[in-house]
Formats: structure tokens, sequence, C-alpha cells
């Protein structure tokens, strides 16, 4: 890949005011996955956004409320969207699609269940109003590369790089009735972004596909299989690496990427990118600023132009 | 992949299609076994039970193959089914209410690891209002090596998995992806208040 300098560099624009969003950053974020959380915040705030991280967040509780309680399914993450609504702002931003997922639909069942509403709310010192508005990293980065923004803050090309965008299950699929902008099975949103960087994402058939998430520790054969399917799709169409948005699939794609290869004979291996990353790197950051040096499979090679 | 041949229980088909609809508020009635759940389920090849033939299940009565049968316990909670119901049958909804009742009825998991996951997930963010993943993983070990233990392949099974899990650990140490800070809720006691109530709702 070529990384080219741009001919023109970035105008800066005194005077044009920081947005504030509210953020949920959640467990991952925190703990493994502690370089999307910086990244979030170094990116956005280069396109104008300053995230808020709403005070004394918990556990979204995740697929294993859902699967183990239905009432902390929705209790979980409400708590957190009582603490969103009283902050004052309109919209908060949550990257990890587990939280994103089960935040949404907390909502979604809130509104349309007072009783269960009330119940959570009495033991809820901030109650769930259900007027925050919930945003995934992709409905900011969109409508900021329609807006030409992201193309404007870039001062390097990602000419020449074919990722494959992977989108996972839960940033489009709801076990509940939840309307999304994108296309449920083939999203364009990160499609969107990497052009707007001028690199040239493939089409594929396993962009919504499973990676098995928590499967890779609790049942490791079956997830090791989902993810040799979507590798090797990947591989097929010409990919030269993965770009997610999800801490999850970076995670199990990144970690498992050898273990998985070797079972399945696959040959090469692809850099599991966030999102963030390569914006990061478009605007100038390094990749040591950003902590691509965390990953798994070396990333920062096909970095180097 | 053969199945076995579903009988019609009338009388236990009535009270289990209720309840299942009841918790996981999907309607089965409307399903006409199109398949294409079938065709989209990604373990669907290693479960033998597809979504829609766990749904006939319930239909006919089969508590104990309901309760008790792969998908419910590698379903990956994916979504795509239900995304592709032209009933907008989330089975997905079901597999969760089967594992809650299996899990009531005291009907042991086929999938141990799995229920210890969840399980060990869910105490983890009771002790602190955040999951840390050490802590966590150090819950998951235990469950595991109890049941391990106790009905599974003994020390060897055992030992492999610790081996594993511990290589996994040492990676992710040397790629700085462990962390150590402890994470933490500071009004926990809301916390403690939610799954005091989770618990008696159910009871209830």
């Amino acid at each position: 890949m070529k990384l080219s300098d741009s001919t023109e560099r970035p105008r800066m624009q005194p005077g044009v005011e920081t947005m504030h969003i509210a953020y949920y950053p959640g467990c991952s974020l925190h703990a493994s996955s502690e370089l999307y959380d910086r990244q979030c915040k170094m990116v956005l705030k280069h396109l104008g956004i300053e995230l808020k991280e709403i005070e004394d967040w918990n556990c979204c509780g995740a697929t294993s409320a859902s699967k183990t309680d239905d009432f902390l399914a929705v209790a979980l993450p409400a708590r957190n969207l009582g603490i969103a609504d009283a902050s004052g702002l309109s919209e908060m931003l949550i990257p990890c699609s587990s939280c994103y997922n089960r935040m949404m639909e907390s909502q979604k069942i809130l509104s349309e269940d007072s009783g269960l509403k009330e119940k959570i709310n009495a033991e809820l010192f901030k109650k769930v109003e259900g007027k925050i508005r919930i945003v995934s990293i992709l409905d900011v980065l969109v409508s900021k590369a329609h807006s030409g923004e992201i193309a404007e803050k870039s001062v390097k090309r990602l000419e020449g790089l074919k990722p494959a965008c992977y989108y996972g299950c839960l940033l489009t699929r709801f076990s509940c009735d939840i309307h999304i902008s994108d296309d449920i099975e083939n999203p364009q949103g990160m499609e969107t972004v990497c052009r707007a960087l001028e690199a040239a994402p493939i089409d594929w058939s396993y962009k919504t596909d499973c990676c098995g998430a928590s499967a890779a520790i609790n049942d490791t054969d079956t997830s090791l299989f989902l993810m040799s399917k979507i590798i090797n799709d990947a591989f097929a169409r010409g990919a030269d690496c993965f770009v997610t948005t999800c801490p999850m699939c970076q995670m199990n794609m990144d970690m498992y990427q050898n273990q998985v290869s070797e079972r399945y004979g696959i040959r090469g291996r692809l850099p599991v990118f966030f999102i963030t990353e390569l914006l990061g790197i478009a605007m100038g950051m390094s990749p040591r600023q950003l902590q691509i040096n965390r990953h798994f499979v070396d990333a920062i090679e096909i970095l180097k132009g | 992949m053969s199945y076995p041949v579903l009988q019609f229980r009338p009388e236990q088909s009535l009270s289990l299609i209720k309840e299942v609809m009841d918790r996981s508020g999907q309607n089965l009635l409307a399903c006409y076994q199109c398949r294409r759940c079938a065709a989209g389920c990604p373990v669907g090849e290693e479960t033998g039970v597809t979504p829609d033939r766990l749904i006939r299940m319930i239909m006919f009565g089969e508590r104990e193959g309901a309760l008790n049968n792969l998908l419910v316990w590698k379903c990956v909670a994916c979504y795509t089914c239900g995304t592709r119901c032209p009933n907008n049958i989330q089975t997905a909804k079901i597999t969760e209410t089967l594992k809650q009742m299996a899990k009531r009825d005291h009907v042991e998991p086929l999938l141990p690891k799995v229920a210890a996951f969840h399980d060990a997930f869910l105490r983890s963010t009771s002790h602190f209002g955040r999951v840390n993943e050490l802590e966590f993983m150090g819950l998951y070990a235990i469950s595991n090596a109890k049941s391990e233990l106790k009905h599974g392949g003994g020390w060897k099974a055992l030992a492999d998995e610790m081996k594993n899990k511990a290589k996994l650990g040492i990676s992710m140490i040397k790629k700085k992806r462990m962390h150590l800070r402890l994470e933490k809720t500071k009004k926990l006691y809301e916390i403690k208040r939610l799954y005091r109530k989770a618990k008696d709702a159910a009871g209830s």
C-alpha cells in the first residue's frame, strides 16, 4: 500500500465549535481493547467531537445477561441510559457493538413496557427517560464522510489498501424491531468511510457473519470454524486486511487468527484494523500513537508504503 | 443428518408452547417451516437441530429435547434467523428462554462450559459493576474445573483447558492487552439492588 502525502494540507478551521457527545466505553474498551478507547477519543477530537464519558457507568450485561436473566438484560443497560439521560447531552456514542446492541434494545423495550420501566426506575437514582439518542461509531463517521470533513482532515491517502469491511452481528441485527439507517445484511457505512480515505474496500459475502464472539472461549471449535469461513472469503476476494468497529470481532479475528489458519490450512495472515486506526493513520497520527503495535497479527508493515 | 421422528404430545405441547411464547415474546404459531432460518444459521451444520426444528419440537411438546439440544447451547446469538424470518420470529430469543428454563428445571447443560461462561460473566458484573477480564476468567476457570471433574473428561481435559487459556493469557500479556487495574462502579449498591430484583422476578 502507498501512503502518499496529500498535496493539499488540511485547512485549519478556527472558530469551528467543538461538539460534545456523551460516551459509553463499556468494559472491553477499559480493558483488552483500551487502544480502541484511546483511538476513538483521538480521532473524533480531530473531527471536532469531544467525548464526555458518562459518570459511573456499569457493564451492559452483554450477551450473557440475555442468555441468563431477562430482567438484568434490560435493567443493567437501563442504569446507564438513566445516567446518559441526565447528562444533558442529546447523543451518546457507543463504539462496542455488543454494548450498542444491548443499550438500543433496552431503550426500545422500556419505551414499550411502562410497567417494567417503572419497576427498574424504582431502583435507580437517575431514572430512564428514554431521550438520549444512541449512536454507533459508524453513525458518527459516515456523516463526517458525507460532509467531506474526513477527506479534509486527511493528510495521507490510503491508496491501494483493500480492506474487507467486517461488521459482525450486533451492529445491524437486533432481537427486537429496531430500525437502523444502513442495510442489515449488506451495510455500506464502513465502505463509505474507507472510500473517504481513498482506500478500495472489497465486495465480499461474509461482512455480517458471526465470528463466534464469546464462543471463542467457551466453544472454541465452533468459533474457529466460523472464523475460517470469514478469513477464507476475505482472501478469495483479494482483501489485504480486515477493518472492523467491534472490539470482540477485532479480538477474535486478531488473537485467534494463527490458530484458525493453522487448523484450516490458510497460509497468509490479514491484519485486523479498528476503523479508527485507518482514520488515525490517514490523519497523520503514527502507529505508535494509535498503539497499533498491540495487535497480534502484525498490522504495521502494511502501513509502511 | 437424520432426525428422530417427532411424536405429537398434545397434553404436553400446550403448556410448553405457552410458556416459551410468554417468556420469549415470540409467536411460534406463525412458523410455517419455510426454513430460511435454517439456511442462515451459522451453527446449523454442527447442531443438526436448526431453528425451524427447534420450533417444531416445542409445538410437538418434546420438552426434554427442546430444553437440551445442541442448538440451545451452540446458538451464538447472531440474530440471523430472526432477521430473515418472514414472520418475525426471533429464534435466538427462544434459545435464550430455553437456556433459562433448563437452568430452572436443573437440566444438566449439554455444553457446561457455555453455561459456566455466562454465569461467571454475570457474577463478575455483580461484584464490581463492571467486568474485569482477569477476575471473570478466574471465575470461569473455577466453575469450569468443577464441572469438568464432576462429569467431564477429568484431569486430562482440565489440564488441556488450563494450558490453552494460559497460552492465550501469555500472548495477551505480551501484546499488552491484559488489563490489571480494577474497574469498578462506585454506586455498586444500585447494581446489587437490580440483582436482588432480578432474583425476585425469577422466583415469582
